[in-house]
């Protein structure tokens, strides 16, 4: 019986688990053995030449090279954060707003907020480019209403990057409410009865009970929102193009162009090596700090 | 309902709805506007989208800009393969989700929390970080610039197995039991037995799988390498934009955009049930 069990589970899982290693496992283990190698990405793998640490040296080096890596990193960094630390508490706020029942109209909130998730992203980029315009743009037009000059969003290096943050926030915020939603209904009620009954607040408790007992679900939500936004691609390709003077240049963006367009497969592999460190790197931070706080 | 909530209303009631209410409205509003815009700008004559101060609702809404858009790009052909992979990429990854999450959640044998563990982490994996050798590969064995280039590579994914593996745990052994008894094949008790009784577990993983897949840009641009013919939508799409640079082609890519949106979020508005109850139970049980 466990023989013949052993043997369907190979078949049920040959499948998927061929499919994954063939697609995803091999080329990660390809990208990091191309980091190592001079490779251009016309040319089959088996003309790659070794030249040890070379990429890494060149995409931290003074060179072009270097410089346009470094300024990716810094903004992809500079994205990252901004995106998390505004979507993780206005996904709590938004959630708190679901999920009270004095008001009605909740779960038709959630929907709203979630429907942004649903749209491609080729589609946001393209009617924020719009809603970003300078002058017949409604968002100038709406701050000109309480009283502040237009911005140049897009348009300057100084807020460019921003910009691409906010569309991004307003497109996965509803996701990431969703999962607060999820966070809070795990709270026992008991918890807040209590409280009550000992003179807390509404702010004490929301302070000492709900988010204390957040940190796991935000936890969650920090790590996926982290992994989304290192991929954020196409508001760069389809609007600025990594501009104005590189201050949009993300590092998937970058990557690409390196490692496809201009065939440069060694250099843009090391780039993405350096893409996934990183991100070990800070998750394992993020673990680690949250371990800490609950062994306070 | 909550304490918290119930605790809070006691005091000073009125106001505090008013100001959630107040609250709960501009929240949906900025969310909603986007979107709002978009349709109504897509219903707008070139004129209008140019003008300064913007018209915020056309005055005579007109189909102009929608059949500019078939004009500049082939939207029957786009939206087709865009169906087309969505499609069948959602219905490769259901069968390979629930075949893999099966074994994982009802068989035990050697190795298999390790191979869990490595399938699930290629989930926190950024498709970026594998783009340039899987372009080489897919190119040397003959599927670039096609749809079966697009297709083939996400046929299998992690979240599909861990999202299959948490809902299948839940069936009752007894259930497979009996029908092993009765001589049931393993392939046949899943697709007979365990199935529908997971059947809103694999509908959310069929509805995310498809709208991921009709929104994926990133993979789709790569692969293709300018053949229009194999283009989806969101390609197309992204066309309309470097076509007419300036105001004048404002009513055009809002047109696109709106044909673009319409085919994911009819599909959220109907069963967008699914898709929460999933994220929360894959949140939780995680």
């Amino acid at each position: 019986m466990a023989k013949a069990f052993r043997a369907s589970a190979g078949i049920m899982l040959a499948p998927a688990v061929t499919l994954i290693g063939v697609f995803v496992l091999l080329p990660m283990l390809l990208t990091i053995w191309l980091s190592f190698q001079d490779w251009s990405t016309q040319t089959p793998f088996s003309e790659a030449s070794f030249v040890g640490l070379g990429n890494f040296h060149e995409i931290f080096g003074p060179t072009s090279v270097g410089r346009d890596f470094k300024t990716a990193l810094l903004n992809t960094a500079i994205y990252t954060a901004l995106s998390v630390v505004l979507i993780l508490p206005l996904s709590v706020v938004f959630g708190l707003l679901v999920y009270q029942r004095e008001v009605a109209g909740g779960t038709a909130l959630r929907t709203v907020l979630f429907s942004t998730y649903m749209v491609p992203m080729i589609a946001v980029a393209l009617v924020w480019s719009k809603l970003y315009a300078p002058s017949e743009g409604p968002l100038n037009q709406l701050l000109g209403l309480v009283g502040i000059g237009p911005q140049p969003w897009l348009s300057s290096p100084r807020s460019a990057l921003i910009s691409i943050v906010l569309l991004n926030v307003w497109q996965q915020v509803g996701y990431f409410t969703v999962l607060a939603i999820a966070g809070l209904t795990q709270i026992p009620g008991s918890l807040y009865e209590a409280a009550t009954l000992d003179g807390a607040n509404g702010r004490e408790q929301f302070r000492f009970i709900t988010l204390p007992l957040l940190r796991r679900t935000l936890l969650f939500s920090a790590v996926i929102a982290i992994i989304n936004a290192v991929q954020v691609f196409e508001p760069v390709a389809l609007i600025t193009q990594g501009g104005p003077v590189g201050s949009s240049n993300v590092l998937t963006y970058h990557i690409r162009r390196v490692g496809i367009e201009r065939a440069q497969g060694g250099l843009g592999s090391a780039m993405a090596v350096m893409l996934m460190l990183s991100l070990i790197v800070c998750v394992s931070a993020l673990f680690a700090f949250v371990n800490r706080k609950d062994s306070e | 309902m909550s304490a918290a909530a119930r605790s809070l209303s006691r005091k000073r009631p009125s106001g505090r709805k008013a100001l959630l209410a107040t609250a709960m409205l501009l929240v949906a509003v900025a969310s909603a506007f986007p979107l709002a815009w978009m349709v109504l700008s897509s219903l707008k004559t070139p004129a209008e989208t140019m003008q300064v101060p913007p018209v915020w609702i056309p005055r005579t809404p007109t189909l102009e800009a929608y059949e500019k858009v078939a004009g500049v790009v082939n939207v029957e052909r786009s939206m087709w393969n865009s169906l087309v992979i969505a499609t069948v990429t959602t219905a490769g990854i259901l069968v390979t989700s629930m075949m893999a999450g099966y074994a994982f959640a009802k068989y035990s044998f050697p190795g298999r929390s390790l191979l869990f563990s490595v399938l699930i982490a290629t989930m926190f994996l950024p498709p970026i970080v594998t783009l340039i050798p899987l372009y080489r590969m897919v190119g040397s064995i003959g599927l670039s610039a096609s749809l079966a280039g697009i297709i083939v590579p996400n046929l299998a994914n992690a979240f599909g197995i861990f999202l299959m593996r948490q809902f299948i745990a839940g069936v009752p052994d007894d259930l497979i039991d009996a029908a092993r008894m009765d001589g049931a094949s393993e392939l046949l008790i899943l697709f007979k037995i365990v199935a529908p009784s997971v059947a809103p577990a694999i509908a959310a993983l069929a509805l995310f799988a498809f709208v991921y897949h009709w929104n994926s840009y990133l993979w789709p641009l790569t692969v293709l390498q300018g053949n229009a013919d194999a283009y989806p939508i969101v390609i197309s799409l992204s066309r309309l934009l470097s076509y007419n640079r300036g105001a004048v082609n404002t009513g055009l890519v809002m047109a696109g955009a709106t044909l673009a949106v319409l085919p994911p979020l009819v599909l959220f508005v109907f069963l967008q049930r699914f898709f929460v109850d999933s994220i929360v139970g894959s949140a939780i049980k995680g």
